[in-house]
């Protein structure tokens, strides 16, 4: 742990040289991974993740130093050496630490280190179990990982906090194969959780079902056509859609700079008016969610866009400096080799009001897009482009056959006025995000929504 | 503790505690990081990080453990977690802890020049990258959006029980610009990049000009009809597809029913123009190097040859599987990830013709120059891809109008059987996957 005293001498150490804030992030961290392929087990694997960085500003310049030595020499070092990249005639005085308090809204029953390995793997085989009802399901594969990461942060503003944030999630990969083809269908459930989240949130079994039924429909399914049309997209991990084509561009690492398609549009019509949407770190337990920041503020309920208009941007402390505008609790970062920056937590699009089946009838010919894959955006021309797992063809209101290898692409901007409809039941997904600071663990989430229209890649 | 105390302990604690064969593998970090914005360093990070792994054999299977805490509590940690997971793990292949080769290429990875580089002259060249590109006198250029100079020197060791303990050290400097152009409605990036261990041929003018030249033609580009098209994928955009699909070249991918390739050596896969190397001896590779992750001595070897499938890549494991030997491409992603398998430096062999007399070949079609979203459209076990792509349009042999907002569809396997010519124009940007090049044949095009 990062003791109090010598978390201030490091953040006195790190204002000596004229920075006029500065903060120390330590982390002690477990990880353990355990993959299994066709049944077997096939690697075990624990880790200690173990280190501390070192931040100071000046105005709009920003330091950032880590190291492995977290010794009270090696912190101080390197806050000598994020200090000395800084020089200004300020001299600041950091507030006196304080403990900071709060509520733990995540609680976890049983921590993974405290179950044996052997009874994980027996959630392992409950997925891999399913799989062999499957006679094309050539390959199945489980991965469980676990993880306790321990945060200390303290700051010259006279912070220290810190919290525990327990991970728990399992990845089914089921390949369905005829000899000449191969297709792929995943799952992966997860909870900011322990153990106990298999007895409420990770079903391996249905995980994995869902995982080889997509695999085998694909096998079967003609490749998708190529063009402009309607499509519906589903509920749960269909929510990429609005983390890539919009939630990227409202955090403030691009919209401070101005270099999001959204910068300055607070206030404006965004969006089709029946388009709210959220970034919410404070839902009990899900994958996104934390107690704090890593910059420890506590994290927040954010409205992002309601009934079209613009509302907020998610901001960390260096860009609420550039922006002039309140930190959101939206600073994440990977673990202490990243500076944080703002970043998505569980992000979605609020329940409507349609009808789940009217979308479907009334869209003439287009794509149900039933599971999303994953997908990439650059934020400053807003393109975004995401491939879909599971998809169907629709012919004049009825759902026809199944078709492979779709992928969506646009601009935010365009497809967020294109929405219009948007159904009853909001249903979130776990995914990692990469980003400026790092992979971290975000939720998307949606009801079922219909496109107007949007450009379909296919053969 | 000092380390190579702490290594000499932990693998005398396994071997004490019933661990068969031993070895340590370590990996050691110096970074440095600056980004600016509006001609100031707003983002600079350095650090130093390291990690150590313990993999061990115990009753012939085996285990991993991994930690960042070099502490006498570290050592019990490690060598009880090799034992756990070993015990634990059911796969039947017998692994190995490598006993080591006689002899070993000289590879030279490492620059002592450019460690030597102060801080003063790597923020010098990213802001001067900045100031380049927005005064390049062309006012629709409005923003550096992404500007970072990145230089990273490291060392990996490799020690275990039968006494083998091997070193390597490199470093490298990397640089990257993004601009945006603006023109009322119409928006665009463009990006320049630098790479390599001499710092000072990193040109700032040359980056920030490719970043802006790119910007400005791609500013006006728009979607063509949806339908099918003759395409080159140009030595830019090839690589990524290239890297995307590579693990379908994995004996290990091969042997878990993740590739196609399985059992078809000797087979022809692609167009007899196509010849894909594996080469880690090349001299300024980014990854060349004397030994792989297991501690095998690497080679040089075409994966294909005119057309055919002559080998997988393989590592220890796979290698016994498959009864053959290691191709010596064992990979770990961290110095904590178990052992997989990798590529080296992986490239399309070039051939005569220049992307000129690629295009004059072709007359009308399509040159794509940009993919994105490889990670998700793209999926090397099936080899299909479905990508967001940018280029430009060529009539009769000639470069006209920029093209964005389409995808481009197809198959990995198929690709390669239907590559028409490969180009003489390799080179490697900043990846050790490279290509030429590529007349691939007609495509598939969702656009307007």
């Amino acid at each position: 742990m990062l003791e109090k005293r010598i978390a201030q001498e490091v953040i006195d150490c790190a204002l000596s040289t004229g920075g006029d804030f500065a903060e120390i992030f330590y982390e002690d961290r477990i990880n353990n991974s355990v993959s299994m392929r066709s049944g077997k087990v096939e690697s075990v694997n624990s880790g200690r993740l173990h280190g501390a960085g070192v931040r100071v500003y000046l105005g709009f310049r920003g330091v950032y130093v880590y190291t492995n030595d977290t010794s009270r020499e090696g912190l101080l070092a390197c806050a000598k050496r994020a200090a000395s990249a800084l020089h200004s005639d300020v001299r600041l005085t950091a507030t006196p630490l304080k403990a900071a308090d709060y509520v733990n809204s995540h609680p976890v029953a049983i921590l993974p280190s405290a179950v044996k390995t052997a009874r994980k793997i027996e959630k392992m085989r409950a997925a891999q179990a399913v799989f062999s009802g499957y006679p094309e399901v050539v390959q199945g594969i489980v991965n469980y990982n676990d993880s306790e990461q321990r945060v200390w942060i303290a700051n010259s503003d006279g912070l220290y906090t810190n919290d525990t944030r327990v991970y728990t999630r399992m990845y089914t990969v089921a390949v369905a194969s005829n000899g000449k083809e191969n297709q792929t269908g995943s799952e992966g459930p997860g909870a900011l959780m322990g153990f106990d989240a298999f007895d409420s949130r990770i079903d391996p079994e249905a995980a994995a079902r869902k995982a080889a039924e997509r695999a085998v429909t694909m096998l079967h399914a003609p490749v998708c056509p190529a063009g402009v049309m309607p499509v519906v997209i589903d509920n749960g991990f269909g929510g990429v859609i609005f983390h890539e084509a919009c939630g990227h561009s409202l955090e403030a690492t691009s919209v401070a700079t101005g270099a999001s398609e959204f910068s300055g549009k607070l206030g404006q019509q965004i969006a089709a008016s029946c388009v709210t949407a959220l970034d919410d770190g404070t839902m009990p337990n899900e994958w996104g969610s934390e107690n704090i920041d890593d910059e420890g503020t506590p994290t927040t309920r954010l409205v992002l866009i309601e009934n079209g208009i613009l509302k907020n941007y998610m901001i960390d402390r260096l860009n609420s400096r550039r922006m002039q505008m309140p930190v959101t609790g939206s600073a994440r970062r990977q673990d202490y080799s990243f500076a944080p920056t703002s970043r998505m937590r569980n992000t979605f699009i609020a329940a409507g009001q349609d009808d789940d089946e009217e979308m479907i009838a009334t869209m003439g010919d287009g794509l149900y897009a039933m599971s999303m894959g994953g997908g990439s955006v650059n934020p400053a021309t807003g393109e975004f482009n995401f491939s879909v797992q599971e998809a169907y063809l629709v012919k004049n209101g009825k759902i026809v056959h199944p078709v492979r290898g779709a992928s969506l692409i646009g601009r935010g901007s365009d497809l967020l006025l294109k929405i219009d409809r948007v159904g009853k039941n909001m249903r979130m997904a776990q995914g990692m995000c990469g980003s400026l600071s790092g992979s971290v663990p975000t939720n998307v989430g949606q009801p079922r929504i219909r496109v107007s229209s949007i450009t379909v890649g296919g053969r | 503790m000092e380390k190579d105390l702490f290594i000499k302990k932990l693998l005398e604690a396994a071997l004490t505690a019933g661990v068969e064969a031993a070895e340590v593998y370590t990996a050691e970090n110096d970074s440095f990081r600056a980004m600016s914005h509006n001609g100031e360093v707003d983002n600079y990070s350095v650090a130093s990080r390291s990690g150590l792994s313990l993999r061990g054999l115990y009753k012939g299977k085996m285990g991993y453990a991994a930690t960042e805490a070099m502490d006498e509590e570290a050592i019990p940690m490690l060598v009880q977690g090799v034992i756990d997971s070993a015990e634990l793990v059911e796969d039947d292949v017998v692994q190995e802890i490598y006993r080591g080769d006689a002899e070993y290429p000289q590879i030279d990875n490492y620059a002592p020049a450019l460690d030597q580089v102060d801080e003063e002259a790597k923020l010098r060249l990213l802001l001067d990258m900045e100031k380049k590109a927005l005064e390049c006198g062309d006012e629709r250029i409005k923003q550096v959006n992404y500007n970072m100079v990145n230089t990273h020197s490291g060392s990996v060791r490799i020690v275990n029980t039968y006494g083998l303990d091997l070193r390597q050290r490199d470093n490298l400097a990397v640089a990257y610009v993004s601009v945006v152009a603006k023109d009322g409605e119409h928006v665009s990036t463009g990006t320049g990049f630098g790479c390599g261990r001499e710092f000072a041929a990193l040109n700032a003018d040359k980056m920030a000009k490719e970043a802006v030249e790119e910007a400005l033609f791609m500013l006006y580009a728009a979607p063509i009809p949806s339908g099918s098209y003759r395409v080159i994928i140009d030595r830019r955009c090839m690589p990524d597809l290239l890297s995307t699909f590579s693990s379908v070249f994995s004996a290990d991918a091969a042997q878990k029913g993740m590739s196609l390739l399985a059992g078809r050596e000797g087979e022809m896969i692609a167009a007899e123009c196509v010849t894909l190397m594996d080469d880690p001896h090349m001299a300024g590779g980014l990854a060349s190097g004397a030994f792989d992750a297991e501690g095998v001595a690497t080679k040089v070897k075409a994966v294909i040859e005119n057309g055919r499938l002559t080998t997988l890549l393989h590592n220890l494991k796979t290698a016994r599987k498959a009864g053959v030997a290691s191709t010596g491409n064992a990979s770990k992603g961290g110095y904590s990830s178990p052992i997989g398998v990798q590529p080296s430096n992986f490239y399309f062999k070039p051939g005569e013709k220049t992307l000129a007399q690629l295009m004059a070949d072709m007359g009308d079609g399509l040159v794509i120059t940009d993919v994105s979203g490889l990670h998700a459209g793209a999926n090397p076990v099936s080899g299909d891809f479905s990508l967001l792509a940018k280029g430009y349009m060529v009539e009769n042999g000639q470069k006209t109008k920029p093209v964005e907002q389409i995808t481009v569809a197809g198959n990995f396997y198929t690709l390669l059987k239907n590559i028409r010519a490969v180009g003489c124009d390799l080179e490697f940007v900043g990846s050790p996957v490279g290509s030429p090049s590529i007349d691939v044949g007609e495509m598939d095009i969702a656009g307007k």
